[in-house]
C-alpha cells in the first residue's frame, strides 16, 4: 500500500455552514505536509472525513488508495491525533492505549514501546488520565497515533500544550517519520514550529485549498524568510512587520 | 445574587434543547390525564333503558354522601330525647373471601345500629346518632364526616348496651350505659336543626369490600351485600312509630326477597330493625385530581430537564468557567437550582391548571357525577403540582452535581421519585409496603394532589392507586422538600470542597 | 468481531464503574426480594401468594442498574468525545455496537444470575417459617421464572444500549428507558377499557417481560410467560437496529 492521503473534491455542509467546499489535495510520502488555514477553514473536518468519522456530501478521501472504512486494521495504516482531550477520565493512560491495541490485534508490549517513545514511561501511564496535564494528554494522543506503526500519520494541532523540550522532540519525531518514507499531515497554527520540518504546505480557507506548494519553492519565490510571512501573504492578510 | 440568577437564566434559555425538554414535561403531564378523561364513560340504566345517572345526595356541608338505612322514627318537637336498650346485633355477609361461595352470619366492622335525630328522612339531611358498630364499639356520629369513639366491645343478651340521645336547642348529646342507670357521655354535636325533627332507631350495614389484583396490575375492589339486624327494647318514647327505608334504591337482593327483608318487626315493646347501607361521605365518582394522572410521566421529563444543564457543566469543563465567573460556588449552584426550580414550577402549574379542570369537564360530559372539591383545595392541588415539579427538579439537579454523571443522576432521581409511586400503585407489593414507600421516599410529595379526605370510619380501599396517600398533603410535600433541601445542601458542600 | 470484543472488554475492565453497577444490581435486587418475602402472609390461612414472583420483585428495581451500565457504555463515549477514537480504530461501526451488546449481555446475564439466585436463596431461608415451601429449582415454573428474570435483565440492558446509541445524550437516554419501563405500567392503568388495557399490557416491556416470573394464575395473564419475554426481546431488537442504523448513518 502506498503511503498517501488523497482528498478529492470534498464538500460537507453542517446545517447552514458550508464546512468543506471542494477541498482537494494529496499528501505524498516521505515528507511532512503542513495543513494550515484560519480558524474554521475546515482542517479538522477534512481529517474527520478522511478517517471515515464524518461522511462527506460529495467527493472522496482515500488513504493508500482505499477508503478508510475498508481498512482491516486501520491504526496499522493510519495514525491519527484528533482531540487529545477525548479520554475517559477514570481509565489510566496505559489502559487507554491497551484497548486501542487490542482493537488492532496488538499486544501490551507495543503499548509500552509507544509509551516510552512518547515520553510517558514510568509511573505516569499508570495514573488516571483524568489527572493528566494538557501536554501529557497530547503525548498520550501521539502515542495512540504511533501505536500501529502506521505508514500514514494525520495530526491535528499536535504541538498544543507541549513544553519547549516536547516541541523539539515532536519536531524531530515528525522529521524522522517522514524520513522513513511515511506520509505525515500536520495541521497547526504555529507555523514557526513547522518551519524546519514541513516540506510541503497546504493552505485552506473557507473549505477549499487556496495554495498547495512545496515549502522550498515558496520561500525561494520571494524575500520572505519565514513560513508565517509567506502564509499571511498567501491568505491575503498583512503581517505586522 | 440577582446577577447570578440572571446569568443562570441566560444560560438556561439559550439552549433550545433544555427549554424544549421543560415544555415536553408540561405536555407529557397534560396528555395522559386528558386521554383518561376522554376515554372514560359512565352510563346508568333501569332495565334495558338508559337513564341519566342519579346524583348522589349532598350532605349539610355540600359534600357528596351515602345515606341509606332502615329508620323507625317519630316526630320530636322542641327539646327531648330517646333512650333504648340494644340487646342484640347480628347480621349476614354474602359471599365473603376466601372462596366467595357462602353467605355467612357476621357483622362487618362498620355495621351500625343505634338511635338518631335527623332533619326529616331525606337522604343527606343533617343528623346526629349514637350507635354501636360491628367492630369499633359505641360511637357518636353526626353530619356524615364526624365520628367520636365511645366504649369498645359488642352486645349480647347478657351484656346489653343502653343508648341515649338528647336534644337541647341546637345541642345534641349522646350517652351510653351498661345498665341504664350510670350514664357516660359519648359526645356532643351542635347542629342547625328545625324545631321538629325525626327521632328513632336505625340499623344498616355497608357493603363488604374485597380487593383483588387485576392481571394487568391494578386492583379491583368489589362490594358485597351485607345486612344488620338489631333488637331494641326499653324504648323510652311511646306513640306511633313509622318505618322508612331512607335512601333505598330500586331492586332487591334475593336475600331480602326470600330470607329477611329490611325494615321493622315489632312485637310488643321489642323492636327488631333490619337494614343495609352506609351513612358516610361518598367515595364513588371521579375526583378533581383524576385529570392529573400524567404527573408521574411529567416528572420523568422534569428529572431529565434538571440533569441536562448540570451534566453539561461537568462534561466539558464548563464548570471551570462558571466557577471563574462566580467564585462563590455554593451560590452559583443555588442560583442554578432556583432557575430550574422556577421554570419547572411554571411548567407544572400551567400543565395542572389546564388539565385538571379540562379533565373534570370531559368526565362530566362523559356522564360521571364528580366528587366536588372546594375551590381552595383545587388551588392547592394545582399549585402543588408546580411545587412537586420544582422540588423534584432541584433534587435531580443536586444529584447531578453530586454524581457528576448524567445517567446516574437520572436513574437515581427516577428510581427515588417515580419508581416508588409505580410500585405503590402497581405490582404485587403489599398495601402496607406501598404506604411506607410513599411516606419515606421523595414520592411522598405526590400527596399534595389528593383532594378527597380519608375517613377512618368509612370502609374503602384507601390505597395510593385509588388516590389516597398515607401522608396528609402538606406533610407529603414537606418530605419531598426535605429530600430536595438535603440533596442541595450536600451538593453545595461538595462543589465547595471539590476541585472544579 | 474478535478484535472489537477484545478492545471493548479491555475498555470495560479498565474503567471503574461497571463492577460497582453490577454489585448495585445484585444488592438492590436481592435486598428488595428478601424484604418483601419477609412480609409475606397467608391471608385466611391460605398460603396462595406467588412467592417466587414476590421474591423476584427486586428485578424491577435492579434493572435500573442494568440501564445505567448500558447507557454509560455508549453515552459515556459520546460525552468525552472518545467515540471518534473508537470509530477511527474500529471503522466497522455495527460490529462495534455488536461487540458492546455482546459484552453487555454477558455482564448482565452474570450479574442477573447472581441477583436472582441470591433473591431466591434469601426467599428460601425465610419462606418455611411463613408457611410456604422454599422455591426449588426442580420446580418447572420456578426455574422458568428464575431463568426468565435473568434473560429479562439482559434484554432491558440491550434496549438501553440501542436507545442510548440513538439518543447519545446520557440524561435523555436514561430518562427515555426508565420512562419506557416504569411509565408503561402506569399508562396501562390509565386506560378505562379492559381490552385496551390488555393490549397495552402486551406491548409494555416490563409488564409483558415480567410475566415470566409468574408461577400462579398463569391463565389470567394476557400473555403466557415465554411469549411475554418475547416482548422486551422485540423492543431490544428494534432498539439495537435503530442504534445500529443511527451509528452507521451519522457523523461520529
Ligand atoms: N459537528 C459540527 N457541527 C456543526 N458545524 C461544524 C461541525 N464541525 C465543524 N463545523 C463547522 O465547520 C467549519 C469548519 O470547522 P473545522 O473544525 O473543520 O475548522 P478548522 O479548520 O479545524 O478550524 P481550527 O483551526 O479552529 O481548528 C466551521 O465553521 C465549524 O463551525
Ligand atoms: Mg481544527
Amino acid at each position: 500500500m502506498r503511503a498517501t492521503i488523497e482528498v478529492i473534491g470534498l464538500r460537507k455542509r453542517f446545517g447552514p455552514t458550508l464546512a468543506l467546499d471542494g477541498m482537494s489535495f494529496t499528501v505524498e510520502p516521505g515528507r511532512v505536509t503542513a495543513f494550515v488555514g484560519p480558524n474554521g477553514a475546515g482542517k479538522s473536518t477534512t481529517m474527520r472525513v478522511v478517517l471515515g468519522l464524518d461522511a462527506a456530501d460529495e467527493g472522496r478521501a482515500l488513504v493508500g488508495g482505499r477508503p478508510y472504512r475498508t481498512l482491516r486494521h486501520p491504526l496499522r495504516h493510519v495514525g491519527a491525533l484528533l482531540d487529545a482531550a477525548a479520554l475517559q477520565p477514570g481509565r489510566t493512560g496505559r489502559d487507554h492505549l491497551l484497548w486501542l491495541a487490542h482493537s488492532q490485534g496488538l499486544g501490551a508490549a507495543r503499548v509500552d514501546q509507544v509509551l516510552d517513545l512518547a515520553g510517558l514511561g514510568g509511573g505516569v501511564a499508570r495514573r488516571r488520565a483524568g489527572g493528566y496535564s494538557l501536554g501529557m494528554r497530547q503525548r498520550l494522543g501521539l502515542a495512540a497515533a504511533l501505536l500501529g506503526d502506521p505508514a500514514v500519520l494525520m495530526l491535528d494541532e499536535p504541538f498544543n500544550g507541549l513544553d519547549p523540550e516536547g516541541i523539539g522532540w515532536l519536531r524531530e519525531l515528525l522529521a524522522g517519520l517522514a524520513a522513513e518514507g511515511r506520509a505525515v499531515l500536520v495541521s497547526s497554527h504555529l507555523l514557526s514550529e513547522l518551519q524546519h520540518v514541513a516540506g510541503h504546505l497546504v493552505v485552506a480557507e473557507r473549505g477549499r485549498v487556496v495554495a498547495d506548494t512545496s515549502v522550498a519553492a515558496l520561500l525561494a519565490a520571494g524575500d520572505r524568510v519565514t513560513l508565517e510571512e509567506a502564509y499571511l501573504r498567501l491568505t491575503g492578510r498583512r503581517g505586522d512587520g | 445574587m440577582a446577577e447570578l440568577l440572571r446569568a443562570e437564566w441566560t444560560k438556561f434559555r439559550t439552549v433550545r434543547g433544555w427549554v424544549l425538554t421543560v415544555v415536553a414535561a408540561a405536555l407529557v403531564t397534560v396528555v395522559p390525564g386528558l386521554l383518561f378523561a376522554a376515554g372514560s364513560h359512565s352510563s346508568c340504566s333501569v332495565g334495558p333503558i338508559e337513564v341519566p345517572c342519579p346524583t348522589p345526595p349532598v350532605g349539610p356541608d355540600g359534600g357528596a354522601v351515602e345515606d341509606r338505612f332502615s329508620f323507625v322514627h317519630q316526630a320530636l318537637t322542641g327539646d327531648g330525647g330517646l333512650t333504648v336498650r340494644l340487646t342484640s346485633m347480628t347480621g349476614i355477609i354474602t359471599y365473603p373471601p376466601p372462596d366467595h361461595d357462602k353467605i355467612v352470619p357476621g357483622l362487618v366492622p362498620w355495621a351500625k345500629a343505634g338511635i338518631m335525630v335527623k332533619d326529616g328522612t331525606r337522604p343527606g339531611a343533617s343528623y346526629a346518632a349514637v350507635l354501636l358498630t360491628g367492630g369499633h364499639g359505641v360511637r357518636m356520629q353526626y353530619d356524615f364526616t364526624h365520628d367520636t369513639a365511645g366504649r369498645p366491645g359488642g352486645v349480647s343478651r347478657r351484656s346489653p348496651r343502653w343508648l341515649r340521645l338528647t336534644r337541647s336547642g341546637d345541642r345534641l348529646t349522646g350517652y351510653e350505659s351498661a345498665d341504664g342507670r350510670r350514664w357516660t357521655e359519648v359526645g356532643t354535636a351542635r347542629l342547625d336543626l328545625p324545631d321538629t325533627v325525626q327521632i328513632g332507631m336505625f340499623a344498616n350495614s355497608p357493603g363488604d369490600l374485597t380487593v383483588k389484583q387485576s392481571e394487568t396490575g391494578g386492583s379491583i375492589g368489589q362490594k358485597r351485600f351485607t345486612q344488620t339486624t338489631a333488637v331494641f327494647d326499653q324504648v323510652s318514647r311511646q306513640g306511633t312509630w313509622s318505618g322508612t327505608e331512607v335512601g333505598d334504591g330500586p331492586g332487591e337482593t334475593d336475600w331480602e326477597r326470600y330470607h329477611r327483608a329490611n325494615g321493622l318487626v315489632r312485637s310488643g315493646g321489642t323492636f327488631t330493625v333490619t337494614g343495609t347501607g352506609d351513612i358516610a361521605p361518598s367515595r364513588d365518582g371521579p375526583v378533581f385530581e383524576d385529570g392529573l394522572r400524567g404527573v408521574p410521566f411529567g416528572l420523568v421529563v422534569v428529572v431529565v430537564a434538571a440533569v441536562l444543564p448540570i451534566a453539561a457543566e461537568y462534561r466539558r469543563g464548563l464548570i471551570r468557567t462558571t466557577v471563574l465567573a462566580v467564585p462563590r460556588r455554593g451560590r452559583a449552584l443555588a442560583a442554578k437550582a432556583a432557575v430550574i426550580g422556577a421554570v419547572t414550577f411554571a411548567a407544572g402549574l400551567a400543565a395542572a391548571a389546564v388539565t385538571a379542570p379540562l379533565g373534570m369537564s370531559l368526565l362530566r360530559a362523559n356522564g360521571f357525577v364528580l366528587l366536588p372539591a372546594p375551590l381552595l383545595t383545587q388551588v392547592r392541588v394545582i399549585a402543588g403540582v408546580g411545587a412537586v415539579f420544582a422540588l423534584v427538579a432541584v433534587f435531580a439537579l443536586a444529584l447531578g452535581a453530586l454524581f457528576r454523571r448524567a445517567a446516574g443522576a437520572v436513574v437515581a432521581a427516577v428510581a427515588l421519585v417515580v419508581l416508588p409511586y409505580m410500585l405503590a400503585v402497581f405490582s404485587p407489593v403489599p398495601d402496607e409496603v406501598s404506604r411506607w414507600l410513599l411516606r419515606l421516599t421523595p414520592a411522598a410529595g405526590l400527596a399534595i394532589q389528593q383532594s378527597v379526605q380519608e375517613y377512618p370510619q368509612v370502609l374503602s380501599h384507601y390505597t395510593p392507586g385509588a388516590g389516597y396517600y398515607p401522608l396528609p398533603p402538606w406533610a407529603g410535600l414537606a418530605v419531598t422538600a426535605g429530600y430536595a433541601g438535603l440533596a442541595l445542601a450536600l451538593a453545595i458542600r461538595a462543589v465547595r470542597r471539590r476541585d472544579a | 468481531m474478535r478484535r472489537e470484543l477484545h478492545a471493548e472488554w479491555t475498555k470495560l475492565r479498565t474503567e471503574p464503574g461497571a463492577g460497582r453497577l453490577l454489585l448495585g444490581l445484585v444488592t438492590l435486587t436481592a435486598v428488595t426480594g428478601v424484604a418483601l418475602t419477609a412480609g409475606v402472609t397467608c391471608p385466611w390461612d391460605r398460603c396462595t401468594q406467588d412467592t417466587v414472583k414476590l421474591g423476584l420483585t427486586g428485578v424491577q428495581l435492579g434493572q435500573a442498574f442494568a440501564v445505567m451500565l448500558a447507557v454509560r457504555m455508549i453515552s459515556g463515549e459520546y460525552g468525552t468525545g472518545l467515540i471518534r477514537l473508537t470509530l477511527a480504530a474500529m471503522p466497522r461501526r455495527t460490529t462495534v455496537l455488536a461487540a458492546k451488546a455482546t459484552l453487555l449481555t454477558g455482564l448482565t446475564l452474570a450479574g442477573g444470575a447472581v441477583a436472582v439466585a441470591a433473591s431466591l436463596l434469601g426467599a428460601g431461608l425465610l419462606l418455611p417459617a411463613r408457611g410456604y415451601p422454599p422455591p426449588s429449582p426442580a420446580d418447572g415454573p420456578t426455574l422458568r421464572a428464575a431463568l426468565g428474570s435473568v434473560l429479562y435483565l439482559a434484554l432491558i440492558a440491550l434496549i438501553s444500549l440501542g436507545l442510548a446509541t440513538v439518543l447519545r445524550e446520557p440524561a435523555a437516554a436514561a430518562g427515555t428507558v426508565l420512562g419506557l419501563l416504569y411509565l408503561f405500567p402506569l399508562a396501562v392503568l390509565l386506560l378505562p377499557d379492559p381490552d385496551w388495557q390488555r393490549l397495552l399490557w402486551r406491548l409494555s416491556p416490563m409488564n409483558a417481560g415480567l410475566a415470566v416470573q409468574a408461577t400462579t394464575g398463569l391463565d389470567d395473564l394476557p400473555l403466557d410467560p415465554w411469549t411475554g419475554l418475547a416482548v422486551p426481546a422485540a423492543w431490544a431488537a428494534a432498539a439495537l437496529l435503530a442504534g445500529g442504523l443511527a451509528l452507521r448513518r451519522r457523523d461520529a
